[in-house]
């Protein structure tokens, strides 16, 4: 079977990403599943056998089964963001990767779409990887890792797209630590990982709600745990998610094409 | 539509401007027409600044061209790019090699890029490392290369698909003599091979050594094309030209391609444009 020419050249991309991957194997594991880890560890069961339960949503859980499932959507969030971040920034300034191929039949758009789908892949990957061992620790249904495979994959893209844009607009690597400080840092603290939004005051709550972490997290909570779905998460998903791409995917030919 | 009377590389009307940061429009390229026919050699020739890799960016289709069209073996290259670049080999003026490949899997992947397969790109990557002199450092990674060998690979990468048209960036910068004089014999290798070749260069010597004929580049203006010794005839003549090589001491010699260039843009090869 023969590819069309476009999913061929982004194909051709991510190949490329994986294969670099799968060169460096122990670094990529070390770097992609240590820090998901440790803060299971330390949240999951350090912090968890002092708060024992949280109510949220009209449940009641576990304060270790809710922390796993923030863990996976922050998983989402670093894992994506940092690698179409700081991994295109260097790709496309210091390497010249996106330079190099776009002077062969794959356009530059189709490396940037193998991109942002290769960093999305990597995110999806590590968070079904959490999803996994919350089945191991029977926190979540069994089901949940096949159930979370969209939503983790549509929302590994919206992290991604967020980094590309950020790589699109950095005029050297260091001003890549404004979004990360400005942006991922506070949906990483707010954006209900480690403690319910709905504990937040009114304002604080309406602006959680507005970032996608938000959602991101509301939606593994209801495909691990079976709490309600928010009627909100879906849209405001769906909205980031193709805004960042689009955006992101503009400005990087903006930054490369004069 | 392509037919097998067009020439491998034709250029028509290409003018790039572009916005500047510090605000205000740059007329990069203006108005530049020419052909490389199968088997030919053109170079571009112009100091720093000229518009020569602008226009090379326009004609390898990575930037929009603001008017005017490049074929490629008949395929507008911004048009069509895949088929276009299909045929089009090209080494940048910067160092674009994936470091995250050693030197043959660079070019084993970098042929596949082209839709060759695996065991072709293998086998044409063989070929190229040996051609090239860089048996020894086959399985080297990029880093431990020096600078000399890193543009030889980056000339092998853009002919590992065996491209109809091969642009060249300011291939021999930074080069020893005998890095260039070794680069220079596999050019003319694939010269007889058929390919087409736009080679851009502020070395006169190698420009008049290459090239079949030669596109004066200034300011972004198209000065003249013609084969060098045409180019000398016509501007400057044969007569001796006197040149203080150092302070109290005049040379003569034959005039040469520098010559041309002064005469028409007022400012020596080597000099920043203005």
């Amino acid at each position: 079977m023969r590819l069309p020419d476009w999913a061929w050249g982004v194909a051709c991309v991510w190949l490329r990403y994986f294969a670099v991957f799968r060169k460096s194997i122990v670094y990529y594991a070390v770097t992609t599943f240590m820090e998901p880890v440790l803060y299971l560890l330390s949240f999951g069961v350090g912090v968890a056998s002092m708060i024992g339960k949280v109510e949220t949503e009209g449940a009641v859980l576990s304060y270790r089964s809710f922390v796993f499932s923030g863990i996976v959507a922050q998983t989402l969030l670093f894992q994506g963001f940092y690698e179409g971040a700081f991994g295109a920034f260097v790709r496309m300034y210091y390497q010249r990767v996106f330079q190099a191929i776009a002077t062969t039949p794959i356009t530059l758009s189709e490396v940037l779409w193998g991109e942002i789908v290769w960093g999305a892949t990597k995110a999806t990957v590590a968070a079904e990887v959490v999803a996994l061992l919350g089945v191991a620790t029977g926190d979540f249904a069994p089901a949940s890792p096949l159930l979370l495979l969209p939503v983790c994959f549509v929302s590994a893209l919206l992290f991604s797209g967020l980094g590309l844009l950020s790589a699109a607009h950095a005029k050297n690597i260091e001003q890549l630590s404004y979004p990360q400080y400005l942006f991922v840092f506070p949906m990483f603290m707010f954006c209900g990982v480690f403690f319910p939004v709905d504990k937040l005051p009114h304002a604080f709550r309406v602006a959680a709600w507005v970032l996608p972490l938000t959602s991101v997290t509301s939606l593994v909570r209801t495909l691990t745990l079976g709490l309600p779905l928010r009627a909100g998460a879906l849209p405001i998903l769906a909205v980031w998610a193709c805004g960042l791409v689009a955006l992101s995917h503009r400005a990087m030919i903006r930054r490369l094409v004069k | 539509m392509t037919s097998s009377n067009d020439p491998p590389l034709r250029v028509v009307h290409l003018t790039k401007r572009y916005r500047l940061e510090r605000g205000g429009e740059l007329e990069a390229v203006k108005d530049v027409s020419f052909d490389v026919a199968r088997g030919e050699c053109v170079g571009l020739l112009g100091p720093n600044g000229a518009g020569k890799s602008t226009a090379i960016h326009c004609i390898t289709g990575f930037y929009p061209a603001s008017e005017g069209q490049v074929f490629v073996a008949g395929h507008d290259v911004w048009r069509e790019p895949k088929r276009a670049r299909q045929e089009l080999g090209v080494c940048t003026q910067e160092d674009t090699l994936d470091s995250d490949f050693d030197v043959t899997d660079q070019l084993v992947r970098h042929g596949t890029y082209f839709r060759l397969p695996w065991k072709v790109a293998e086998e044409r990557a063989a070929r190229l490392v040996a051609r090239f002199g860089l048996s020894d450092k086959a399985h080297d990674p990029i880093e431990s290369l020096s600078g000399g060998l890193r543009r030889r690979l980056q000339v092998a990468r853009a002919l590992v698909s065996e491209p109809k048209v091969l642009v060249l960036d300011e291939p021999t910068t930074g080069l020893d003599p005998d890095a260039r004089r070794a680069l220079w014999d596999i050019l003319k290798e694939a010269r007889k091979r058929g390919a087409a070749i736009l080679l851009s260069t502020h070395y006169m010597e190698e420009a008049e050594r290459l090239c079949d004929r030669i596109a004066l580049l200034d300011k972004g203006r198209l000065l003249d094309l013609d084969t060098p010794s045409q180019l000398v005839e016509k501007h400057v003549g044969r007569a001796e030209v006197e040149e203080e090589v150092r302070p109290g001491v005049v040379w003569k010699r034959a005039p040469n391609l520098e010559d041309v260039f002064l005469k028409l843009a007022g400012q020596r090869l080597g000099e920043e444009a203005a």
